[in-house]
């Protein structure tokens, strides 16, 4: 049950009646255990690397994995909500809606009512963040496996509705952080009431007391069992960067390589990248093929022999398969109309490489893909295989 | 003794078929008497690296072009494509003993370069005076 309030300010505070511990008014007492504050610090510091690496292709695996890390915790949280110590399980702070409203009331009015815990709208905007937190944490997992057909729901969501879990993604995270401000301006507003710094409180644990409580274990065991499996999980997720190497580059998402072709790699790597058929349109690659004698100003030369296996390794796996993320991405945003001979004509590319500038094509051609792109011979293009501006190996290096 | 000779010239020569198929020592001895037989006289490597480097201006762009330009006068190093930027492989067989064993090939990119470099198809004599001087290097 919610503790009940007392209304006061701290210099007026009076012994409750009835107290079980002897500390006497103005003690400074733990409220939060150490799990619970290494649970929030963690939050806000994932929360906020999430809005660092969100949009950058380059840096997805790190925000996917801050996004596990943020899961873990949060399924610590709830669980600790239940089995933690008083002020952090949450039948101390079930407070119902109205409760909330007459608290915010109150406190707006200069009529602050005292809570040693959460305080009646405090907690709405705890329960409010953990399920923002959490539905944003589904709706992204849910996007990656949809989107780019990664992660523990790679197969399970289509390329459509993985985008459309990506649309929830962003409004989810965004109604987070109103909420966080709303849960800051609260902190400021019920610290200046209280006359207690209450952020401090949550970094070391300690509210003076206004004896209606003694204080609570740390249980900085269950703490250390948490920095343990975050650690063990980074470890796993991220530890291939500590052995990667520029000619064995460390790859944090991969998917099932795409079939290959001898004629296709010996043809095309003869002038240029041998880029994977699933790259363009099958109505573009009709062209590129039977325009062979005019291949970008040069007559290929091809024998008939060569020109049909080429034609039928393409057109058996053109961008209309879907069989990668770009794949799925050049289909669905080419008009069917149009049969862009370059992928760099293509509206996607150029949405794609748009920061980019002259200079950087001076580094590296448009030719070469793989000059960023570690896994363009594969063709899979796939988010974490960029190394542009990062470190790995040099930028450009097939010249 | 003798009687082994046999049985062991004869796996030496499948083993020779099978490790390159359609690639043989002699392809540019094949390709030299076709050339032979559509009028060209006899080759030389002098007249062929006195080709390789001469320029020629391309009707469109109005620049240069010479087969040294993508694949530098030392053939025994690596080179790079005029527009791709890609790495060429050294053409020079002997230290890349990849070179000149496929007819096919060869006919194909003697027919696109000769193409972009002059803007026309070279003549038999000029194939083979090219042929026979990477051939020496």
């Amino acid at each position: 049950m919610p503790e009940p309030p007392v209304a006061s300010s701290p210099r007026s505070a009076a012994p409750a009646a009835g107290r079980r511990q002897p500390a006497r008014v103005g003690d400074s007492v733990r409220i939060w255990d150490l799990p619970t504050r290494l649970f929030h610090w963690l939050l806000v510091v994932a929360f906020a690397a999430q809005w660092l690496t969100q949009d950058d292709a380059r840096l997805l695996d790190f925000h996917v994995f801050a996004g596990y890390a943020i899961g873990v915790l949060l399924l610590f949280r709830i669980a600790w909500g239940f089995v933690g110590t008083r002020h952090a399980r949450f039948a101390s702070f079930a407070y119902g809606p109205r409760r909330g409203l007459q608290h915010l009331q109150a406190l707006l009015a200069g009529r602050h009512e005292r809570h040693l815990g959460h305080n009646p709208a405090g907690s709405w905007s705890i329960f409010g963040l953990l399920a923002l937190a959490l539905a944003t944490v589904v709706t992204g997992v849910a996007n990656l496996g949809g989107a780019k057909q990664l992660g523990p729901l790679a197969g399970w969501i289509g390329y459509a509705r993985g985008d459309l879990f990506g649309l929830a993604h962003k409004y989810l995270a965004w109604s987070m952080l109103v909420l966080v401000a709303l849960h800051v301006a609260g902190v400021v507003l019920t610290s200046r009431a209280e006359r207690e710094n209450l952020a401090l409180s949550m970094v070391l644990g300690t509210k003076r007391t206004f004896g209606a409580s003694g204080g609570v274990p740390a249980a900085a065991i269950v703490a250390f069992a948490m920095l343990l499996v975050l650690a063990a999980g980074a470890w796993a997720y991220l530890g291939g960067y500590a052995e990667s190497r520029p000619e064995h580059p460390y790859l944090p998402f991969t998917m099932a390589p795409l079939a290959q072709n001898d004629a296709w790699q010996k043809e095309c790597a003869g002038c240029h990248l041998d880029y994977h058929p699933s790259i363009l349109p099958a109505r573009s690659w009709e062209v590129l093929l039977s325009g062979q004698h005019e291949h970008f100003g040069e007559d290929l030369a091809l024998d008939d022999d060569t020109l049909r296996v080429l034609r039928d390794y393409a057109l058996a796996r053109p961008a209309e398969k879907h069989a990668t993320p770009l794949a799925w991405k050049i289909d669905s945003t080419t008009p069917p109309a149009s049969a862009p001979l370059r992928v760099t004509e293509t509206a996607y590319w150029k949405r794609r490489h748009a920061e980019l500038g002259a200079a950087d094509w001076v580094r590296v051609r448009k030719f070469a893909c793989d000059g960023c792109h570690l896994d363009a011979k594969a063709g899979t293009f796939l988010p974490g295989a960029i190394r542009v501006g990062l470190s790995g190996p040099a930028v450009g290096k097939d010249k | 003794m003798k009687r082994m000779c046999i049985p062991i010239a004869l796996l030496a020569a499948i083993a020779g078929l099978l490790s390159a198929p359609g690639a043989r020592a002699d392809a540019v001895d094949d390709l030299l008497a076709r050339y032979k037989s559509q009028g060209a006289t006899s080759f030389s490597a002098a007249a062929g690296e006195e080709f390789w480097d001469r320029p020629v201006v391309d009707a469109k762009s109005g620049e240069p072009r010479k087969c040294s330009l993508c694949h530098t006068t030392d053939l025994r190093r690596k080179g790079k494509h005029a527009t791709t930027g890609k790495v060429i492989e050294p053409l020079a067989p002997s230290v890349n003993p990849k070179r000149l064993t496929d007819v096919r090939d060869m006919e194909k990119w003697l027919t696109r370069n000769c193409k972009w470099t002059l803007g026309r198809e070279c003549t038999p004599q000029e194939k083979g005076d090219v042929l026979v001087m990477i051939k020496g290097r």
